[in-house]
């Protein structure tokens, strides 16, 4: 079932966290709202799951308004991110909670439930309690828990984020797979980046109440539309330019005494924009590179990082910019060098200011 | 409010705790008051200022309960220092201290003081014997006495907590930074440590001036304040009724007067201790030892000292007042168990039903009041905490002037005992069960309705299971502090309805100490019993979870 959020509105009191949203997620879709701390995502899935009321607007599933339909009514399943296991209860116990609620006793449970844990890996770890489990496999408990009872949607509010880096990738794919074969509709919370490009079919991102941009990883990485998008999904350089001519998808603008070409993404005539640039796209060399339109430069800074070599740089008229280079000799360059800085326009893009 | 939040059950099952809370908790405090302003003689605190026997036992009891708190807290706070710090022989039975004074109810620790040191003591007699004539220990000298060895242990457990709670490696960074071992402890520990002095202090002070078993069994010709408001509530013929508000709203506004006191001044100078590694406890040998380990074992003996005092008088043949030490009988525990039980199944039935009233209240309410609040549920909070202020005897007058007759007639009930047990106990349930749900996060509630389970059987399947380690121990506490409870069932009770401390209290003014002896042995029973079991069979933590 898909989900279809309209004009939705949430208030805590004085204060209204959520003004107008709306928002289609098909069936099937791995959705992820992601964004920083206080953006309003974790009380967008509260909503969904029923924890926080709605004060305005509509949520469907499926067609179903449940917009009144108090949580224990909607058949979500739910992940957080203390995992919120029963403590007292055994992990069989834990998994067949939610079976029982809805009435299911003997046989038919203890299959399901070991079928479930078997799924995650954990099918010996029946009778232990949560306290004796590691992180990783308490989260694994809670997935089944929360997908055993064959939910209409699957919501997970930053399932990852009290796991170490090396389990959050393992868990991360046990995820993806759980859901794909279900085919079950999910809602992700998170803020991390990599976790949303990694996992999502749609990635939402949002910013004070709102969902500032919608699409494909590929789309909010590559085409960010607002300057907030562009710097929360991976690094990116800003800069406030003057928009000379636009013609055929391609902008001329200036940029401190510098003429250069960029990708037009203003959506409409504008006389100023923001050039956003992403470091991987810069390319630093000691002479002016071939195809590639380039600015000359002095090496500021520079941080070596292992596989690739973190670059800040100053171009003529001050014009500050962090550059990233990777392959051989991706360290060659020292502070105080003088070099060229080139970039395609093709991955220049000039956004609304 | 959202229509949605009203088909769920706790804003009901709000209103029903505020209701309940508003008829009896607010309405009989509001009752006194307002009957200590309109009387038959004009207003009771007019009538007060006249009255020299009733401003001597304001007086007296302010005073008292100065002394005993400089005494308690001179014991308490030496006794707390050396055994946080030092390791030393005997240090096990200081240890026990806490539950020393859970299980000796007040009653039956004056009545032992009157055993050993009253007119008829053993002591008294002794020196009699030889000449010696004691001081009587009827007055002050024996309430300070007794007073001060009951309540140190209040001081003593704050302070050790506090104490445990100290980061030694601050007094090492003093010590580092050139100040010499002693100067460092003083001007380091001590600010650290002072506001639960304080506090604890503090809360001395307020038993003492709501204590009334002591006070009126050693008090004779001091008059003191809940004496005087006993004494006025229940005078033969006619009980004056402005008199006993006007002492009773006394007594609740010098509680206020304290917990404010507390609130504004105590806790804001509370300092945050971060990451606290405490001291470890350091062996005392030699001399030092030595005397430590006497002065604590001293101070441990006269702890001790009732309940070993009337399991022998249990047991000794007495005519009438007169103990006869060293004959034995059977006779005084037949009368508990075969004579006349009364007092005893009393007792039980009565402490059981509001244990079981009480825990269910404070579970339900605490947890409205820490998983949903609402608009009511703040109110709820303070409300509940009311019964702090209020004195068992002033609890008592409350309930026996609001329910005798009128909207709801409870005088002559056993109910009205039951309630004035759960009322008196409210605060310490709600305060427990507040701890106990702070502790469990609001997901695991969440993640059980999201499988599917509705709000009201979340609360049963999934957080009582987990309340309820904490939740046995609070029942346990509640049951040993209701078992004792005399000042407020003593005013409420009627005949037929004794419960043991008051048929204990009865048996001492009638100076029937061996008979007392027996009920107080059994009561100190009835009392420990459920203490034994729960943590020797049950496993149950009574002192961690508070």
């Amino acid at each position: 079932m898909g989900i279809a959020i309209s004009n939705l509105s949430v208030r805590y009191g004085a204060e209204t966290v959520i003004s107008g949203l709306s928002l289609d997620i098909p069936q099937g879709c791995f959705f992820t709202l992601l964004g920083p701390s206080g953006c309003g995502k974790t009380t967008l899935l509260r909503t969904i799951a029923g924890f926080a009321p709605a004060s305005g607007g509509q949520i469907r599933f499926g067609g179903r308004d449940v917009t009144e339909l108090p949580p224990h009514k909607r058949a979500i399943g739910m992940v957080f991110q203390d995992y919120a296991l029963f403590p007292d209860k055994t992990v069989a116990d834990n998994v067949a909670y939610g079976l029982r609620a809805r009435g299911e006793k003997g046989e038919g449970v203890e299959r399901k439930v070991k079928a479930a844990l078997e799924r995650v890996g954990l099918g010996h770890l029946l009778s232990r309690h949560p306290a004796a489990l590691s992180g990783g496999q308490r989260q694994r408990v809670a997935l089944a828990r929360a997908l055993v009872i064959k939910p209409t949607v699957l919501l997970m509010d930053e399932p990852l984020s009290n796991l170490d880096a090396k389990l959050r990738v393992q868990i991360r794919e046990t995820i993806i797979e759980l859901q794909r074969e279900a085919n079950i509709t999910t809602v992700f919370v998170t803020h991390d980046q990599e976790e949303a490009l990694s996992m999502s079919d749609l990635i939402g991102v949002m910013n004070k109440g709102k969902v500032e941009q919608l699409g494909t990883p590929q789309q909010i990485y590559a085409t960010p539309r607002t300057g907030y998008v562009a710097d929360f999904v991976g690094a990116a350089n800003r800069t406030e330019v003057a928009v000379r001519s636009t013609s055929a998808g391609i902008v001329e603008l200036e940029v401190a005494g510098s003429r250069l070409l960029a990708t037009d993404a203003l959506e409409g005539p504008a006389e100023h924009g923001i050039l956003v640039l992403r470091p991987e796209d810069l390319k630093i060399s000691s002479a002016p590179a071939a195809g590639l339109q380039s600015l000359p430069a002095i090496i500021r800074g520079r941080q070596y990082l292992g596989a690739r070599t973190s670059y800040s740089v100053e171009c003529a008229g001050g014009l500050a910019l962090n550059a990233e280079l990777h392959g051989a000799g991706h360290d060659a360059f020292l502070p105080g060098a003088s070099v060229y800085l080139g970039f395609d326009p093709a991955a220049a893009r000039v956004i609304r200011s | 409010m959202n229509p949605s939040l009203l088909r769920s059950p706790w804003p009901w099952f709000s209103a029903l705790a505020l209701a309940l809370l508003g008829v009896f908790v607010v309405y009989p405090l509001l009752y006194i008051f307002t009957a200590s302003f309109f009387g038959d003689g004009g207003s009771g605190w007019v009538q007060l200022m006249h009255d020299g026997r009733s401003l001597a036992a304001i007086c007296n009891t302010l005073v008292l309960a100065c002394v005993v708190t400089l005494c308690s807290t001179l014991i308490g706070v030496p006794l707390a220092y050396v055994s946080a710090r030092f390791r030393f022989r005997g240090k096990l039975l200081i240890t026990l201290l806490p539950l020393i004074t859970l299980v000796i109810p007040e009653v039956v620790t004056a009545q032992t003081w009157l055993m050993i040191l009253g007119n008829n003591g053993v002591i008294t007699r002794f020196l009699k014997g030889h000449g010696i004539f004691l001081p009587s220990f009827y007055g002050w000298f024996g309430l300070i006495t007794s007073m001060s060895f009951i309540y140190y242990t209040y001081v003593y457990i704050g302070t050790v907590a506090a104490i445990g709670k100290f980061d030694a490696q601050l007094e090492e960074a003093a010590q580092s930074l050139g100040t010499a071992p002693v100067r460092s402890r003083f001007h380091v520990m001590l600010p650290v440590i002072r506001p639960a002095i304080l506090a604890s202090a503090l809360l001395v002070f307020t038993m003492v001036v709501g204590n009334f078993a002591i006070s009126t069994i050693l008090g004779h010709n001091v008059p003191l304040l809940s004496v005087a408001i006993y004494q006025a509530a229940v005078a033969e013929g006619a009980s004056n009724l402005t008199m006993q508000s006007t002492l009773a709203s006394t007594s609740v506004l010098i509680v206020m007067g304290l917990l404010f006191v507390n609130r504004r001044i105590i806790a804001r100078g509370r300092y945050e201790i971060v990451q606290g590694r405490g001291a470890k406890p350091q062996p005392l040998k030699g001399g030092q030892g030595v005397v430590v380990s006497a002065a604590a074992g001293f101070v441990v003996a006269i702890s001790l000292l009732p309940l070993l005092t009337i399991a022998v008088g249990a047991f000794t043949l007495s005519r009438g007042p007169v103990m006869r030490w060293g004959e034995w009988t059977l006779d005084n525990m037949a009368r508990v168990f075969i004579t006349a039980p009364g007092p005893l199944v009393n007792s039980i039935l009565y402490a059981g039903i509001a244990t079981l009233i009480s825990v269910a209240f404070s579970t339900l309410v605490s947890y409205l009041v820490v998983k949903k609040p609402n608009l009511v549920t703040p109110l709820i909070d303070y409300v509940s905490a009311i019964p702090l202020a209020l004195s068992g005897t002033v609890l008592g007058v409350g309930l026996l002037a609001s329910f005798n007759g009128g909207f709801l007639s409870l005088t002559g009930t056993s109910t009205i005992i039951v309630l004035a047990y759960v009322i008196r106990r409210m605060p310490f349930g709600m305060r427990n069960g507040q701890a106990i749900l702070h502790n469990i996060p609001n997901s695991i509630e969440e993640a059980s309705i999201s499988l599917g389970s509705p709000p009201f059987r979340t609360f049963l399947r999934v957080v009582l299971p987990m309340m309820l380690p904490a939740v046995a121990s609070a029942a346990i506490l509640t049951w040993t502090t209701t078992v004792s409870e005399l000042s407020a069932s003593l005013l409420v009770y009627s005949g037929g309805r004794e419960t043991l401390p008051i048929q204990i209290f009865r048996l001492i003014d009638s100076g029937l100490m061996a008979y007392a002896s027996a009920y107080g042995l059994v009561l100190v029973a009835v009392i420990l019993l459920p203490v034994v079991i729960a943590t020797t069979v049950f496993k149950v933590d009574l002192f961690g979870s508070k």
